[in-house]
């Protein structure tokens, strides 16, 4: 049963680390952003507050110096104290309007706005927009100021009982009260200004905060993901075959990760036992009888007899090649190996000198560096050099040499002979399988070929070459272990 | 000659036994590796054919337990186990040679004669004494080019006084290397073989050393 792979985005599932900041990044985009608008406003709202009550401050004060004289003229009767109401232009002004009576003409009232107005204001009248605050009550408006800009106005309606000569707000006046507009206005830039100095250091602020934030979620991703790239680095040592399991100390939420891993790499190399011991028994089980038909047919002079005789062989030959097969197939998963070259080599040539003992032939071992090793399994490795070797001991007339060295990641290990040689043109059909040289050798033509397909599965090769002591020379390219 | 077969299929066991005792060999059997540790352990053999995969106890630890013993008698190996590391390990366990089955028989003929010619320092297939000639090959001696002929007991008896000639060679000695396990032995049917060779050979060849055994001399 497939599970088909989950779809993630390319970036976030190319990359742990892309996925990590793109979130963290976000977070801190979204919160610096509204912490920024907060902060902000809530100090706007601050100094319109204070910007207002300071209007009202004003506004109160102007309520109280307000008098009717004799004439029934409005004036104040102190000036305010505030010295921008006398500079002309300053940004702080006031006004008062007297409130048109039923029936006054248009121009009538025209002529009531602006009645009094502060120095400040030159001769500008403001011009505010029709409004009728009950008593005691306090208006905010935006109104057009002298100079262009905005101002922040607040105005209350005061009446004044005639010839009391002192402003009242208070409810119910008698109908021959006069009524006034009490105006105070400021400029916008006033407030606007504190609020723009206030949103740069705001800014700045932030900024800096985002930037340690961005920094600390780039050290945390970097910090935090080291341990995979240790654990990428300890899988490599595995693939190379440094190490048989995943070593080191991992966090503990990659701990399991890498206890299941090592718990799968024992259980290949279990597995791939378990396969050669099966193929080791299929052989013992298959052989045993071969020999013995092999034997009965021997030595009886018939055509039944050459029939076995000829298909045992056959048989041998097919079991040979296919358990070689086998064994190939089952090699190369497995991780981690490295087989030290020299032992191998020592005791091969121990072997061949009792194995071919009757030759008495002079096997020459080169020394070898110690710590020359081949990248992959034991088994596999003496299968090469054995089959090569017994070769070069089947055909020598008396020596054998081998030598072995690294050449760029790679072991060359030659092996030579002083027998008769394969000509070139043979070279090739020999590597093939089961073609043999000399049917006079037993069990020649299968060796090169099971040794030359070994090599290639691990990425090695072997080639064919004439020898100086005047036989063959079979050099075994394979990958070392560095 | 006296040779041990350890082989636990019975009809490959009884091949091996009814060529071994054509070619001249007194043979004894073993199924399993029990039998074949006590058996190598406690008799004198020449050889010994030993197979790998045997039940009860596998013929590496046979052939361990035998060499840790001191019994150095040659081991041919001959199992149809043919990586080279089981030939390496088989090798290193302390066999004398490695034989995988399907194997012929002449091969493995071949390999014991040589492995027992060995044994016994000699280099050469044919074994000379004097104007005896041994062939090992065909189990045929001959006196001056006249070939003998033999019963398989004077030529076992012959054979092994040759593998050891010019030493002195006790009489129990020859008895346990002539005669197979269950063989109903009598000591005095040596001197009648002793005898009926001195008859067959040129005179002075065998000598008798009293109280010790019997000799075989060219010097005689």
């Amino acid at each position: 049963m497939s599970v088909p792979a989950p779809h993630f985005p390319l970036a976030a599932r190319g990359s742990l680390r892309i996925r990590l900041l793109a979130g963290t990044l976000f977070w801190i985009a979204a919160s610096i952003a509204v912490a920024a608008w907060g902060l902000s406003s809530l100090f706007r709202e601050h100094v319109a507050t204070q910007f207002h009550a300071e209007l009202k401050t004003h506004l109160n004060q102007l309520t109280a110096h307000l008098a009717v004289d004799g004439e029934e003229q409005a004036t104040l009767s102190v000036p305010l104290s505030d010295p921008r109401l006398s500079l002309p232009y300053s940004g702080l002004y006031w006004q008062v309007d007297a409130l048109a009576a039923e029936g006054d003409s248009a121009q009538a009232r025209a002529a009531r706005a602006g009645l009094l107005r502060s120095r400040s204001l030159w001769d500008s009248v403001l011009a505010v927009p029709p409004d009728a605050p009950a008593d005691g009550e306090i208006h905010q408006h935006r109104v057009a100021g002298p100079g262009g800009g905005w101002l922040g106005m607040v105005e209350r309606v005061v009446r004044i009982d005639e010839g009391s000569g002192t402003a009242a707000g208070a409810a119910g006046a008698k109908p021959a009260a006069r009524a006034f507009r009490l105006i105070i206005a400021a400029d916008e830039t006033l407030m606007l200004e504190p609020i723009s100095r206030f949103n740069g250091a705001l800014w700045l602020a932030l900024g800096i905060l985002a930037a340690g934030l961005v920094i600390a979620a780039l050290v945390q991703v970097i910090v935090g993901l080291a341990p995979l790239r240790s654990l990428r680095a300890a899988l490599g040592r595995v693939r190379k075959g440094d190490a048989q399991r995943l070593e080191g100390q991992f966090p503990a939420e990659i701990t399991p990760l890498v206890d299941e891993f090592n718990t799968v790499l024992v259980q290949n190399a279990e597995v791939i036992e378990r396969a050669r011991t099966q193929a080791g028994n299929l052989a013992h089980a298959l052989k045993t009888p071969l020999s013995v038909l092999a034997n009965a047919a021997s030595g009886k002079d018939n055509e039944l007899a050459r029939l076995v005789v000829g298909q045992v062989d056959t048989a041998k030959r097919q079991v040979d090649y296919h358990l070689s097969r086998a064994h190939v197939a089952a090699t190369l998963r497995v991780a981690g190996a490295r087989t030290p070259l020299r032992p191998a080599l020592e005791a091969l040539l121990r072997t061949m000198r009792r194995i071919h003992a009757e030759r008495q032939l002079e096997l020459l071992l080169h020394p070898i560096a110690e710590n020359l090793a081949f990248r992959g399994e034991e088994q596999d490795l003496q299968e090469m050099l054995g089959n090569l070797l017994d070769n070069a001991c089947k055909w020598a007339s008396r020596h054998v040499e081998v030598a072995a060295r690294a050449e760029s990641g790679q072991l060359l290990i030659t092996i030579e002979d002083d027998g008769q040689g394969i000509a070139a043109a043979d070279r090739h059909a020999v590597l093939r399988r089961g073609v043999r040289a000399d049917q006079q050798v037993p069990g020649s033509g299968l060796g090169l070929s099971i040794v030359d397909e070994l090599a290639q599965l691990y990425g090695g090769e072997l080639s064919l070459a004439d020898s100086p002591l005047g036989g063959l020379r079979v050099v075994l390219k394979l990958p070392a272990v560095a | 000659m006296r040779i041990l077969i350890v082989e636990d299929e019975a009809l490959l066991q009884k091949q091996l036994a009814d060529a071994l005792r054509t070619a001249g060999y007194a043979v004894d059997t073993a199924s399993n590796g029990v039998d074949a540790h006590h058996l190598g352990d406690s008799a004198s053999y020449d050889a010994i054919v030993l197979d790998l995969g045997l039940p009860q106890l596998d013929g590496i630890s046979v052939l361990k337990k035998w060499r840790a013993a001191g019994r150095a008698m040659p081991v041919l190996i001959l199992t149809a186990r043919d990586g080279w590391h089981e030939k390496v390990a088989g090798i290193d366990a302390g066999a004398d040679d490695y034989l995988t089955k399907p194997f012929h028989m002449e091969e493995l003929l071949a390999r014991l004669r040589a492995l027992i010619r060995r044994t016994g320092g000699h280099a050469s297939a044919e074994l000379l004494c004097g104007p005896l000639t041994l062939d090992t090959r065909n189990s045929r001696a001959s006196v001056n080019g006249q070939a003998l002929t033999l019963t398989s007991h004077e030529y076992r008896v012959l054979a092994y006084l040759m593998h050891h000639r010019e030493q002195v060679i006790s009489r129990s000695d020859l008895i346990e290397h002539i005669y197979a396990q269950d063989f109903d032995r009598d000591s005095n049917t040596v001197e009648v073989f002793i005898g009926r060779l001195r008859k067959k050979l040129p005179p002075g060849l065998i000598e008798t050393v009293r109280g010790l055994g019997y000799r075989l001399t060219a010097g005689g």
